[in-house]
């Protein structure tokens, strides 16, 4: 290790000594095809390098674009999705009757825009762009819990309604809410009795935890009191498995609905 | 003389023409770059020893490449993935600091 010239250069030397030196245009030569060689290797190492990068580079922007596409394209089909349903309970409110009941089971069940007093709260995660966020997808889980503890009615997270089968959980660094990506800052929009949820929602567990964030983490978490929030409706249950029972007085027939929570 | 005239015409020939590195030998050329890196400083220090040999030279070029080529290809073949890779990545690296360090003294007499 200590050795760490060529042994050949000293035997080469020696031989050279002992007589039988080579001629210079014969050792020219070799030293010049051997550098052509070392400035071409080292050329082409730089150039697939290069290219390399340059490769990455374009593959994931062909990535970002394609995943901002289909993100586009998503939000288009959800609220066509939801201005069809609108000329659905319009049909259906000239009809009224069971049908009436109908919407009301549907205001229950988030499938429709609401409007109403109650709260909006700026999240921030200053953690987070550096990829250790304080604020993980459970404890977003304990801050809508106790929203609906605190009497809310409807809530909304970056715009994404809740219904009852929605998932707040995290894969890998982003929180997704009802399998849709939210990115920070948040806003948590949420309807209730303007005179009491205020206070109520101080009183809860998942208050307590962000303002303790707040304290070791620099989260921002402001909370408001609002006149009137507008949240958008939730996107439509897809039943693959449950459907109606045939029968003639299908209205008031229950439906089986099996929902696997997620 | 001569010697820089060729460095300098091999790195123009790859620039320009850049030819296409089939897949298979990429992960062979980063070693490559390191076996040429530490022949051409081995030769410089032996040139200011004033022992230089073309032959010697080259030789010990092509065969540090063709070496450090094959434990690369074992290391894939083995399993051990890019440990083998790191150990001709030492041992070369090593080599590079010894004779940087003797043509430092030689140039500077420190």
């Amino acid at each position: 290790m200590r050795d760490t010239l060529d042994p050949g250069y000293a035997k080469a030397a020696k031989r050279r000594a002992t007589g039988g030196a080579p001629s210079a245009r014969s050792s020219a030569a070799w030293l010049v095809s051997g550098l052509l060689v070392v400035g071409l290797l080292l050329a082409v190492a730089f150039r697939s390098a290069q290219a390399g990068s340059a490769g990455d580079n374009l593959a994931r922007d062909a990535l970002v674009a394609d995943v901002q596409e289909v993100q586009a394209e998503q939000s288009a089909l959800v609220e066509s999705a939801a201005s069809l349903a609108e000329q659905v309970r319009s049909a259906q409110a000239t009809a009224g009757g069971e049908l009436a009941q109908l919407t009301a089971l549907e205001e229950m069940n988030a499938l429709v825009a609401v409007t109403g007093p109650g709260l909006s709260i700026s999240l921030d995660d200053p953690n987070a762009a550096g990829g250790n966020a304080a604020v993980l997808d459970r404890d977003l889980q304990l801050l809508v819990n106790s929203l609906w503890s605190a009497g809310a009615e409807a809530i909304a997270v970056n715009g994404v309604r809740l219904r009852v089968t929605t998932a707040i959980r995290q894969a890998g660094g982003a929180i997704l809410v009802d399998n849709r990506p939210v990115s920070w800052p948040m806003t948590i929009e949420a309807i209730g009795d303007p005179d009491g949820i205020h206070q109520r929602f101080i009183n809860t567990t998942g208050f307590g935890r962000f303002s303790t964030f707040t304290q070791l983490y620099g989260v921002t978490f402001d909370v408001i009191a609002v006149d009137s929030v507008s949240l958008p409706a939730a996107a439509q249950v897809d039943p693959q498995y449950a459907s109606a029972e045939p029968t003639s007085t299908a209205v008031t027939t229950p439906t089986t609905v099996t929902t696997s929570t997620s | 003389m001569y010697a820089v005239i060729a460095l300098i015409a091999g790195v123009a020939i790859g620039l320009l023409t850049t030819p296409e590195v089939p897949d298979w030998l990429g992960p062979y050329l980063p070693i490559a770059v390191v076996a040429a890196l530490d022949a051409v400083l081995g030769g410089l220090r032996a040139r200011l020893d004033g022992i230089f040999d073309a032959k010697v030279f080259v030789v010990s070029f092509i065969g540090n490449v063709l070496v450090a080529a094959l434990i690369v290809f074992l290391g894939d073949q083995l399993g051990t993935g890019a440990q083998l890779s790191t150990a001709v990545v030492v041992v070369l690296g090593i080599r590079i600091f010894g004779n940087a360090a003797a043509i430092r003294r030689h140039v500077f007499k420190a």
